[in-house]
């Protein structure tokens, strides 16, 4: 490789040529898929109410068997953005078992600035129309690539979740979406780390493809409806008692 | 005239400060963005950032003439921050502006060099981040072989040189200062390091310039730099570790010690664990043992025989092959001791666990047994014992397994155990025999003398391999058993008679056993998915067991055998099944269908000893079955579950049923088998509903049972007088037509205050019917069983934890050939507990239970009220120390009460056990106590 720098600065420049055009030509319109990965040791580890030995002792008998990896997508055009669990299993060998798909649908309108989720949260389903409120987001200076495209990091720091987290948005795909709730920032998000490794979503597929239904969401649903208050309301319901309990907050709710 | 002058002035003061506060509130900030050769920069995403904490107010794109405008934000002081994929990033801080529109200068980017860029393209995954003039790559993302050093990292380093010499140089400039974790590291010499540090150890590398030695002495900033490398250790690399150490001493010569200790780091688990005592502790506990196990106290679940059951899904158990865990039954008086270590190495793709383990225990008890056995015609009889055993047991274990992921697609999981173990036991025991009116018929003595020794290996391979294709699978395993005893059982009784012309019958004989039993099984498996929601599998099972067994019986000190009751064995079992499932797989539906052809053959060859010509009378058996399999497992809305099940299972009888051979280590009570057995064959229906709120927390489940069980074995059972040898019941596995079997249980935990108040419930009914030959009359016999409990925890503050409820079982046992001897019998138990924490770091803990067991036929009413109580301390700088005194049976009242039926015969016994003991006990904890209750123990 050392001997050989100015070939590749020559394919480097062809490459990046045709990267850049291609790119800026391209319709920002397609599918990501991110690979999710939990690490359930690691969450434990992040609750601070439960006793440093349950934590430590966790992370010693479970640390290293205890990831638990699916597939999501996001589906996103110029200005909407659809996220939603995958049908498909990450874990090869895992085929043959089927949980039930709960109701889980994360839908951005951009342009208008609206959102339309569906959630299903301790056994009930929420439908949630409201303008987008994204996290308040810290810019950060590391760079990095993330599924061939060069991303920026950014941090946020949940106090509610006691979640900290970074992301990775890509610079040439601007548009405010991401995965889950990580949405708010110039470009996409294309790999989300929260608390050092407790859950990791990272674009491992990107498919610049015209969508045909992918951003539809299911005609007629039944839920309750509230806002994004109320729901996040409910969330904070739920960790404290958890709290209380000194059981972790994550039983039965999505970390 | 001074006002003159004075009037503008201050006239002026005013202006200027009105200028001043003049800047307006909101502003427009407009600019352009331009590359080194005055080009417009288009698309480049221009963030405008909060300068206090960097985060993000606004964002747009720049246009195609390079042109950015912020319109309508608040006037303050931000960071300008420019980013372009082929630029550098740009920052720059906005002060307020005072015009309503900021027009800030051209902002020149500069291109990313050709060496950096060819950093970021080249490296597939996260290695490189710019952060200014520094470029950091995450070491965890290269693959060096293990053993490797820095300098083999870092020729894996896109943009990093490194030459024959190890000279280092990056962006054509050499490398000349190396730190470790931002400290000098032996030297100036960079190649000290990178020949010296393990790449193991490294998180991240950073390049970055620092002035130069010279400017950093004088403070004038020559502008000569130096490429400078700094390697970041791991976190994790640095190794952990945890232990405690107790030792405790009490009254009535009490004593106990536990230590355990555990070194880590992120990839190996080496721990080491030790016990003693003689407060009935026979093992570890299981908190203990899982921390003793670490990471492999959790395996996969690698069962290699293939079935009806889905295999490769994700279940953990607890690993117990053989676990030094105390499973101490609550009788008699022990003393113990145990060691073991444990290592485990995880790299993700291997997994590899050794570890061995000794324990022994010596068991001392007493006992008093009653039983009454039920004939035909409501005729019984009694039987008094009492019992006077020693035990001693010892076992050396060696457990491990290997776990290789060659790629996503290739497993193999190899595992081998080794154990020895002895065992020997010294029992005396006096049986009278009398009828239901208690006039006496004889009294046998037994004094048995047992040794044995024993070896065991345990071993399986699993392959498992995943095609291209989505759910399409394969797995084979191979698996080897072998097991080998010896053993010495000298037995000796007297039996005495009441009625006084009966001569005493006196029995003394030495039985020489030895048993090996070798089994050999392979499985196989396929998978293939017939769409995303259809699943067929083909299974095919094999073993061969082979059980080869040699009894030797003398009379006392002679060496003529004893040929009715000697035996040499050779026994095969052959095992075949092939089968194949359909599996239905969506949206929490998940169920099966299944069927099998299976067949057992078993042979079986006798004689007198081994060596001796083989007896004609050979067991040759073979059973064809078909066996079916249905299992629905369906999840509802709102975490509803339920399980449906039907199986069909096939039992051959044990080869020692099938022995016509005597076991004469109890005279009165003598087991003869029935080579004539078939297998049983037995339908079982399953049943189980389970919701949980995860709202409430509170949960609910049902599960029930039924089975039927063609030609089930039962044991007949024949008891007459014999004038000369006094009460005899002789039994016999025989196959019965059918007998059936229903079990039901309930549980539920709801709470009434959340997070304070809870309450559990669970609850339980077993029926079982088996006919049973007694005396040669068969009889029915049905036996009830019920039970009922529940619990009440109170959390009334962080610091005070409260519980109190109570258990109860009743049992019923129903001979319909002689009613008057149906029994009833029943126990339950109050129990009740606090956990205080009534000063800071000082703990006061008591329970107590009231038990109390009846069977009013007998007339037996036993109460045990078992009162203990604590008071620790936790002490020291960092909570490292912990005392304790205890007080354990505080009434002195313990003793051990069994209720048992089986068949024809119903009995209590009472042993005794440990009682009121106190003691102090002073624990070490490297890691510091906790100074609060824990309030649950789900880890």
């Amino acid at each position: 490789m050392k001997r050989n720098i100015p070939i590749y600065i020559i394919a480097l420049f062809i490459f990046l040529s045709f990267q850049s055009t291609g790119l800026k030509a391209q319709k920002l319109e397609g599918t990501i898929r991110y690979l999710r990965t939990q690490n359930w040791a690691k969450m434990m580890a992040s609750v601070d109410y439960i006793s440093k030995q349950q934590r430590d002792r966790s992370m010693y008998m479970w640390g290293t068997r205890s990831e638990w990896k699916t597939y999501t997508h996001l589906h996103f055009n110029a200005t909407e953005s659809k996220y939603e669990n995958s049908e498909e299993e990450a874990e090869p060998g895992n085929e043959g078992w089927s949980d039930r798909k709960e109701i889980f649908f994360m839908k951005c309108n951009f342009k208008d600035n609206t959102l339309y989720d569906g959630l299903t949260l301790l056994g009930k389903t929420y439908l949630i129309h409201d303008s987008i409120v994204p996290p308040k987001w810290k810019i950060m200076n590391d760079m990095k690539e993330v599924a061939g495209h060069i991303c920026m990091n950014a941090s946020m720091n949940d106090t509610l979740r006691k979640q900290n987290t970074t992301v990775w948005f890509a610079l040439d795909m601007p548009l405010s979406s991401g995965p889950d709730r990580f949405i708010g920032l110039p470009g996409i998000i294309l790999e989300v780390d929260v608390n050092n490794g407790a859950l990791i979503m990272t674009a491992d597929k990107i498919d610049m493809l015209p969508l045909t239904t992918e951003l539809d969401v299911p005609a007629k649903l039944k839920g309750k409806k509230v806002t994004m208050s109320e729901y996040t309301k409910l969330i904070e319901k739920q960790i404290k008692e958890r709290k209380a309990a000194e059981e972790p907050w994550f039983w039965g709710m999505s970390y | 005239m001074k006002l003159k002058i004075l009037l503008p002035l201050i006239l002026l003061s005013f202006l200027s400060c009105f200028a001043q506060a003049q800047n307006p509130t909101r502003v427009s900030i407009k600019g352009t963005l331009q590359d080194t050769l005055h080009q417009a920069i288009p698309f480049a995403t221009v963030m405008l950032l909060n300068n206090s904490d960097s985060s993000l107010v606004n964002f747009l794109s720049s246009t195609d003439k390079g042109e950015f405008a912020f319109n309508n934000v608040k006037n303050s002081t931000y960071l300008l921050k420019v980013q372009h994929m082929s630029y550098l990033p740009v920052q720059m801080l906005l002060q307020p502006s005072s015009a309503a529109i900021n027009n800030i200068p051209v902002v020149t980017m500069k291109p990313i060099s050709q060496m950096l860029m060819e950093v970021v393209i080249r490296a597939a995954k996260a290695p490189l981040r710019i952060k200014g003039d520094t470029v950091e790559y995450d070491a965890s993302t290269f693959k060096v072989p293990p053993g490797s050093t820095v300098e083999d990292l870092l020729r894996r380093l896109p943009g990093i040189d490194v030459d024959a010499d190890g000279n280092i140089s990056t962006q054509g400039k050499d490398v000349t200062r190396m730190y470790v974790d931002g400290k000098t590291f032996f030297g100036d010499d960079p190649k000290s390091v990178t020949k010296n540090v393990g790449a193991e150890a490294i998180s991240k590398v950073q390049v970055y310039n620092e002035k130069s030695e010279q400017s950093k002495l004088t403070g004038v900033d020559d502008g000569s730099q130096e490429k400078t490398m700094n390697l970041e250790l791991k976190a994790e690399f640095k190794k952990g570790s945890f232990g405690k150490v107790t030792i405790a001493g009490g009254t009535e010569n009490r004593w106990a010690g536990r230590a355990n200790y555990n070194r880590f780091n992120d990839k190996s688990q080496l721990s080491f664990i030790g016990y003693g005592n003689n407060i009935n502790q026979t093992g570890v506990n299981w908190e203990d043992y899982g921390e003793f196990k670490g990471n492999n106290a959790f395996n996969n679940f690698d069962n290699g025989d293939f079935g009806f059951n889905r295999n490769g899904g994700r279940m953990f158990y607890f690993s117990s092959d053989d676990s030094p865990v105390s499973n101490y039954d609550g009788k008699g008086l022990t003393e113990n001791y145990g060691a073991g270590t444990n290592f485990n190495f995880d790299n993700k793709k291997t997994k590899f666990n050794a570890s061995y383990f000794y324990n022994q225990t010596q068991l001392d008890f007493q006992q008093k047994k009653y039983q009454k056995t039920s004939l035909v015609n409501e005729s019984a009889f009694d039987q008094y014992d009492t019992l006077i055993n020693s035990d001693f047991r010892s076992s050396h274990s060696v457990a491990t397994r290997f776990e290789q992921e060659f790629d996503s697609s290739n497993k193999l999981i190899v595992k081998a155990n080794f154990r020895f173990a002895t065992n020997q036991n010294h029992e005396i025991t006096s049986q009278q025999f009398s009828d239901t009116l208690l006039k006496p018929y004889n009294i046998r003595t037994l004094n048995n003398f047992t040794d044995l020794a024993s070896y065991k290996i345990t071993s399986a391979a699993i392959y498992r391999h995943l095609f291209k294709k989505k759910g399409r699978a394969f797995a084979y395993s191979v698996g080897y058993n072998s097991n080998f005893n010896d053993g010495t059982e000298n037995y000796n009784s007297i039996n005495k008679f009441f009625d006084a012309t009966t001569p005493t019958e006196q029995i003394r004989q030495m039985i020489n056993t030895n048993k090996n039993v070798n089994e050999l099984k392979s499985s196989a498996l396929y998978t293939e998915p017939l769409s995303k929601r259809v699943f067929l599998e083909f299974f095919y099972n094999y073993s061969q067991l082979t059980n080869k067994s040699n009894r030797q019986a003398y009379p006392f000190e002679t060496e003529v055998r004893i040929d009715s009751l000697s035996a040499y064995y050779d026994q095969v079992t052959m095992y075949n099944r092939v089968g194949s499932v359909l599996r239905y797989s969506y949206n929490g539906l998940n169920a099966s269908v299944g069927i099998a052809e299976q067949q057992l053959k078993l042979t079986g060859l006798y004689s007198l000893d081994k060596g001796l010509p083989w007896d004609n009378q050979k067991v040759t058996k073979t059973f064809p079955n078909f066996t079916p399999n249905v299992n629905v497992n369906y999840e509802f809305k709102n975490n509803m579950r339920l399980d449906l099940g039907y199986s069909n299972d096939i039992s051959a009888p044990d080869f020692n049923d099938l022995q016509p051979i005597k076991n004469t280590s109890n005279p009165s009570y003598q087991i003869i088998g029935n080579p004539d057995l078939i297998p049983e064959n037995a339908h079982n229906v399953e049943f189980g509903v389970h919701y949980w709120n995860p709202s409430s927390f509170s949960s609910i489940g049902v599960n029930l049972n039924y089975g039927i069980t063609m030609n089930p074995i039962v044991y007949s059972q024949s008891s007459h007088f014999d004038s000369n040898k006094g009460m005899i019941t002789t039994s016999t596995p025989e196959n019965m037509d059918q007998g059936t079997n229903m079990g039901s249980w309930l549980w539920s935990s709801i709470p009434i205050i959340k997070t304070k108040l809870t309450i559990d419930f669970n609850g339980g009914a077993d029926m079982s019917n088996r006919p049973t030959r007694i005396n040669d009359t068969l009889n029915d016999i049905k036996s009830q069983n019920y039970n009922l409990g529940s619990n009440l925890n109170y959390t009334a503050t962080s610091k005070l934890i409260l519980s109190v409820g109570g258990s109860g079982g009743f049992s019923k046992i129903r001979y319909n050939k002689s009613e008057k001897n149906n029994q009833d019998y029943f126990n339950y138990v109050i129990r009740s507990s606090v956990k205080w924490q009534f000063i800071d770091r000082m703990f006061f803990e008591s329970n107590f239970n009231y038990s109390v067991f009846k069977n009013e036929s007998f007339g037996f009413n036993q109460s045990i009220p078992l009162w203990n109580a604590s008071v620790r301390r936790i002490m020291g700088k960092k909570n490292k120390f912990e005392t304790r005194l205890a007080v354990f049976d505080i009434f002195d009242k313990n003793v051990n009460i069994n209720q048992y039926a089986l068949l024809n015969i119903v009995g209590t016994t009472k042993t005794n056990t440990l009682a009121r003991y106190f003691m102090l006990s002073v624990t070490y904890n490297m890691k510091g106590f906790e100074n609060k209750i824990q309030k649950n123990r789900f880890m």
